[in-house]
């Protein structure tokens, strides 16, 4: 049983007719170029698009029928951005993720602490950096710890030390299982992944292991640069 | 003072503070009544109290109170509705659907016929520029789409009631009414408008659970759906609250501006953001400010509760523009 299944999914102009089926503890990285339609693809696997077309399932259920309370305990969305009001403390947004389990708190300091946002905790988000800001929305979609995880460029606004934190710690929940989609433009960072989902312009160009999917004529093709495969990808925690 | 002692002590002190208001509100008046005096005059033991406070000051202090409950309490609704701690009644056109519908009942000298024909008429104008708006917004209800539907409902809705000002000239009376009626306010009173106005009182209560779905909603309707608030009901829930309590509130006491704006805008730079506390405070704050404009308005001659209400709220409001840059 697939923990997230999309069956010819669409939206119209933005994306059509993607299908593929992703497993429990795999770590999937979302590639393409400016408007291929990676954020369109992740919104429709979240449910959040209304005029989609095709059929999303999670764990072999169809998502329009699950109801609304369980698809927050069993999956997280990140935002590309996300607009803050009111001044809301980091540690209150971060806590919301618990509304559907009837707000209970639970694991909230963990997920700030594994976050580096411990310190920030009481500061209001809308004062963060951009950076702040969007480890704020992954220790969100960390205290759920729903069995599925799609994230939205979550690397964009992160200083290298906490890109890689936030690599390892997709690493760390694959390993306990969580299915982890995020998507991204570094492609040396998507290179680690299990396997890569490659849009461009709408349409499923491949969707299988980086090495197979990174090919030098595809990489040309796709983003219309040239892929030198001579250097080193490793990319390393200091 | 530490915030969370300011958290602690808010709810308390506004109720302290709307007790003490309305007490005062009992009490001031041509015929100022000691605290023995409204006491006996509660209980129906002193005539000439029992007259002024069944008969004039209880009903007008109800009134006052419910008025604040719903323009504080819709102002809450719509600013997290909005994301926007600016918005107000007034912004959707709600206020100017209400003053529009009074104007028209006023003008064609249909208010004549019942003493209800006003206030339904509000609430219809009211209800219909709510309706417009929705209606308006439905296709990708951005903020700004239904924001501008709001401008463009309220310049249309004030051209209704400036229509019925100037084609009406022939008759004095009818003007000065529509005057008097678009000014708001709280004189003449009577417990048929407190009992037109008693369905506030049940939406506020229907309003305290909201606070935390509510604090999902401020930060976006796509976050609130994936932490499982069901956006769609609650928007409605809320929307449906805030026009039916901002219609009633026009409808007994005209079009009372910037406790909407004011009251839950104050309250959240003093106890935070979080709607679980912004909502029972608001509800009493808002009865409160509106009681203690009142009050004002009963000390000077020729004041009007929405004359007050603006003169507080208006520089307040600047203020608080120029702080936020």
């Amino acid at each position: 049983m697939s923990r997230l299944e999309l069956t010819n999914i669409g939206a119209p102009n933005r994306l059509t007719g993607v299908s593929l089926a992703l497993e429990p503890g795999e770590l999937v990285g979302l590639i393409g170029p400016n408007g291929s339609g990676k954020s369109t693809l992740l919104e429709i696997a979240a449910g959040l698009l209304p005029e989609a077309t095709g059929a999303v399932s999670w764990n072999g259920e169809r998502l329009e029928h699950i109801p609304i309370i369980e698809r927050a305990r069993l999956a997280a969305w990140v935002p590309q951005e996300a607009q803050f009001e009111f001044g809301f403390s980091v540690r209150a947004v971060v806590a919301q993720a618990r509304y559907a389990w009837g707000d209970d708190g639970a694991g909230v300091d963990a997920a700030l602490a594994r976050l580096d946002l411990t310190e920030l905790a009481e500061r209001p988000v809308h004062r963060l950096s951009g950076g702040e800001r969007q480890r704020v929305l992954l220790a969100r979609a960390l205290v759920a710890d729903p069995p599925l995880q799609l994230w939205d460029e979550p690397l964009a606004a992160l200083d290298v030390r906490h890109g890689l934190e936030v690599l390892h710690l997709a690493q760390e929940l694959k390993q306990r299982g969580r299915t982890v989609v995020l998507s991204l433009h570094d492609l040396r960072a998507a290179h680690c992944l299990d396997r890569l989902i490659l849009l461009d312009r709408g349409r499923l160009v491949a969707f299988d292991t980086p090495e197979r999917v990174l090919t030098p004529e595809r990489v040309r093709e796709v983003f219309g640069v040239r892929l030198s495969t001579g250097g080193g990808l490793n990319l390393e925690l200091a | 003072m530490n915030p969370t002692t300011v958290q602690r002590w808010a709810l308390p002190v506004a109720t302290i503070v709307l007790v003490a208001v309305t007490f005062a509100s009992l009490a001031v008046g041509d015929l100022t009544l000691s605290m023995q005096e409204i006491g006996d005059g509660l209980l129906r033991r002193d005539e000439t109290a029992a007259f002024v406070l069944w008969g004039i000051r209880l009903p007008r202090t109800v009134v006052a109170i419910e008025i604040g409950l719903a323009l504080a309490g819709s102002g809450l609704v719509m600013q997290a509705y909005f994301r926007n701690g600016l918005a107000s009644p007034g912004l959707l056109g709600v206020s100017s659907g209400g003053a529009a519908g009074a104007a028209v009942a006023i003008g064609f000298g249909w208010a004549t016929a019942s003493m209800f024909v006003v206030p339904a008429l509000a609430v219809a104008g009211a209800l219909t520029a709510t309706l417009a708006v929705i209606g308006l917004a439905r296709r990708g209800a951005s903020t700004e789409r239904l924001l501008l539907a709001g401008v463009a409902l309220n310049a249309l809705l004030g051209a209704v009631t400036s229509y019925m000002l100037s084609n009406f000239t022939i008759s004095y009376e009818r003007n000065a009414q529509i005057i008097f009626w678009l000014l708001g306010g709280l004189e003449d009173r009577t417990w048929t408008h407190a009992a037109m106005a008693a369905p506030v009182v049940v939406g506020a209560l229907l309003l305290w659970p909201l606070g935390r779905p509510m604090d999902l909603l401020s930060l976006g309707a796509r976050e609130a759906q994936t932490l499982g608030l069901d956006v769609r009901r609650l928007r409605r829930q809320l929307l449906g609250l805030a026009t039916v309590m901002t219609a009633l509130a026009t409808a007994v006491a005209g079009t009372v501006g910037f406790v909407g704006l004011v009251v839950p805008h104050l309250l959240r730079l003093l106890v935070g953001p979080e709607h679980r506390r912004l909502v029972p405070l608001s509800l009493v704050a808002g009865a409160a400010f509106v009681l203690g404009c009142d009050l004002v308005v009963r000390a000077a001659d020729g004041l009007r509760l929405g004359i007050v209400t603006a003169l507080v709220g208006g520089p307040f409001f600047l203020w608080l523009l120029r702080r936020a840059r």
